[in-house]
């Protein structure tokens, strides 16, 4: 019951609260939207991470590819960008088959197979110019459109869907979490072999794994190709959407789903707002201190260490 | 045609020198260790910005930057495996990312202290022609082919033949059967931490011998000596000087036969059909499929 109410309480705060507050200040309201990209992008890192105990270095791909499917398709296709949304999650999810014959390799090595995919993604996407426009990059991608004569392309309107869709991506990854396929996935952490020998097919888990975060990471990058309107290779494949994301996802506490969340909006917003300022080069310098120390600190993130805190003063009392 | 062809060889071949260098570190650690240091290429990185500074500040030629660049290469090196010492949990996650943001946190490093300007040496006498036959290349490219050889011969002495170089071995093979004959493994990683940076250091004087750097070039670098570590398999030195040569000369051909924007690819793309149809690598023992 108690976390119902805190669900239906933080609703309304981020559906009507969080508009109505910082709606007319657009410059708040696109440092919202960024983090809440980032945290689209880490819930999806977290997923992999936490249910397929795999570490991606490669999640840029997922976004690159994702963002390029839509803008080429909206553009050259007349596709509806709502549509253009989900086809940027369906195109990283083709991308990701591709790749799946990686998940034969286990630990650093996929972590690294999964970086030469992102890499050669990069390329193909700089080299094949007659649909990507190479290295000049893609200007003038259509904004959201307005539906039922409410504007989606203002900066509220793009709050609300991308903030949809990062609930409804959470949602979803508390259902896989919660079902039984969940459960072997997370029974794998302990024993592969144990969770083999009692019948669960554990690469074809993995797999799906691999594809629901790819779809997630990708729409998350079609998403902010139409919030921005612009794409070129080096920005949508860069590798800044692989940091943040984990630093963020590792400090919130990537085996929750409100961690990477929670952590993407604090380091992105203390990142934006104060490290920006007195260290204008350089400043992802403080993103990698903190993950060292979070994983040397406290490996389980934040709300592990306020849950180990809280429950020290439970045992002190 | 095949003049040109032949040149994309040599040059590949020399290049595949430092590449050697580079890749032993990141096997050595991984094989004393079980972890891979994602950091790896910003320790190249760092030495050859430490030759730039000496070049540019002093007036040196880049070679009397050795000295600095494996002390201060070596001394980051063992504070990263303090780091990586500390983690306890899940060892296997939790030291690739930790690795990842220390790779972050030197490549800002970099770029603060150096800014993001491409740097590369201005001393003639590392870029006079050295030329054999009807093959051309720099001074600078031999001479460190030449070196990267010593050490790579030094290494094989080392680990097969020195007390400590056989620690490390053993510890990479049964860490406990190791304890149980009196080797400290904690040291021995230390060790094995310690050799990779000076590896690394000599790899980066090399690379902006010859070569160009930029802040971004180390986590390239990384990639670069996991491929190579790949292509050779675990436990063979020969293996990994055959596996960067073969990256080399697979770079340079694409250069000269399609375009350097591809260099990448072939590096890339060498490395998955490696891994999909030879996953042990060239000259490895099984022990990576899961």
């Amino acid at each position: 019951m108690k976390l119902n109410k805190l669900l239906i309480a933080t609703l309304v705060a981020t559906y009507l609260v969080v508009p109505f507050a910082l709606g007319g200040n657009s410059y708040v309201m696109s440092l919202v939207i960024a983090s809440l990209i980032i945290g689209g992008v880490a819930l999806s890192w977290a997923l992999l991470g936490n249910l397929g105990g795999m570490v991606s270095f490669g999640h840029a791909a997922f976004f690159g590819v994702g963002a390029y499917t839509s803008a080429v398709l909206t553009m050259q296709y007349n596709v509806p960008v709502f549509i253009g949304l989900m086809l940027g999650g369906v195109g990283a999810v083709l991308s990701a088959v591709l790749m799946l014959p990686v998940l034969r390799l286990r630990g650093p090595y996929f972590a690294l197979a999964i970086l030469a995919y992102a890499h050669i993604f990069r390329i193909v996407a700089t080299e094949w110019t007659s649909v990507t426009n190479g290295a000049g990059g893609i200007a003038r991608i259509p904004a959201l459109p307005t539906v039922f004569d409410y504007n989606f392309g203002s900066h509220t309107g793009n709050y609300l869907v991308i903030l949809t869709m990062v609930l409804l991506f959470a949602w979803a990854y508390d259902v896989i979490r919660r079902s039984p396929h969940g459960l072997a996935l997370r029974a794998m952490h302990d024993s592969e072999d144990a969770t083999r020998v009692v019948g669960v097919n554990n690469t074809l888990l993995k797999g799906l794994m691999l594809l629901v975060s790819a779809f997630m990471c990708g729409a998350v990058g079609a998403f902010n190709a139409h919030y921005i309107n612009f794409l070129e290779p080096d920005y949508a494949f860069s590798a800044v959407w692989v940091t943040i994301p984990i630093v963020a996802a590792i400090f919130g506490g990537y085996r929750t789903i409100t961690g990477p969340l929670i952590g993407a909006v604090v380091v992105y917003l203390v990142d934006q707002l104060f490290i920006k300022n007195f260290m204008p080069t350089g400043h992802q310098l403080v993103l990698g201190v903190v993950l060292v120390v979070m994983i040397i600190a406290s490996p389980d993130g934040l709300l592990g260490m306020i849950r180990r805190a809280l429950r020290k003063k439970h045992a002190a009392t | 045609m095949t003049d040109l062809i032949l040149q994309a060889v040599y040059s590949g071949l020399l290049q595949g020198g430092s590449y050697a260098l580079i890749a032993l570190g990141l096997a050595l650690v991984f094989g004393a260790m079980n972890v891979i240091n994602l950091a790896h290429g910003e320790l190249v990185l760092l030495a050859a910005y430490i030759a730039y500074t000496v070049e540019s500040q002093l007036g040196w030629n880049p070679l009397a930057a050795i000295p600095a660049a494996v002390i201060i290469v070596t001394i980051t090196s063992s504070l990263l495996y303090f780091l990586v010492s500390r983690v306890t949990v899940h060892r296997e996650i939790n030291s690739l990312t930790l690795t990842f943001g220390v790779g972050v946190i030197l490549t800002n490093l970099v770029l603060m202290i150096w800014s993001a300007d491409v740097r590369t040496t201005s001393s003639t006498w590392m870029q006079e022609a050295f030329i054999v036959g009807e093959l051309y290349s720099m001074r600078s490219e031999v001479l460190f082919f030449g070196v990267s050889l010593v050490l790579i011969v030094a290494l094989w002495w080392w680990l097969s033949r020195s007390w400590y170089g056989r620690a490390v071995r053993a510890v990479s093979s049964n860490r406990d059967a190791a304890k149980l004959m009196g080797i400290n493994p904690g040291r021995t990683e230390l060790v094995s931490f310690i050799v990779a940076g000076i590896l690394a250091a000599f790899a980066g004087v090399a690379l902006f011998s010859y070569g160009v750097v930029t802040p971004g070039y180390g986590s390239v670098l990384t990639v670069k000596a996991f491929i190579i570590t790949v292509l050779a398999g675990l436990g063979s030195i020969p293996g990994v000087l055959i596996g960067a040569i073969l990256l080399g000369v697979a770079e340079s051909l694409t250069i000269t036969l399609a375009s350097s924007a591809l260099q990448e690819l072939a590096g890339m793309g060498l490395f998955l059909v490696v891994l999909f149809v030879m996953p042990n690598g060239l000259f490895g023992v099984a022990r990576r499929r899961g």
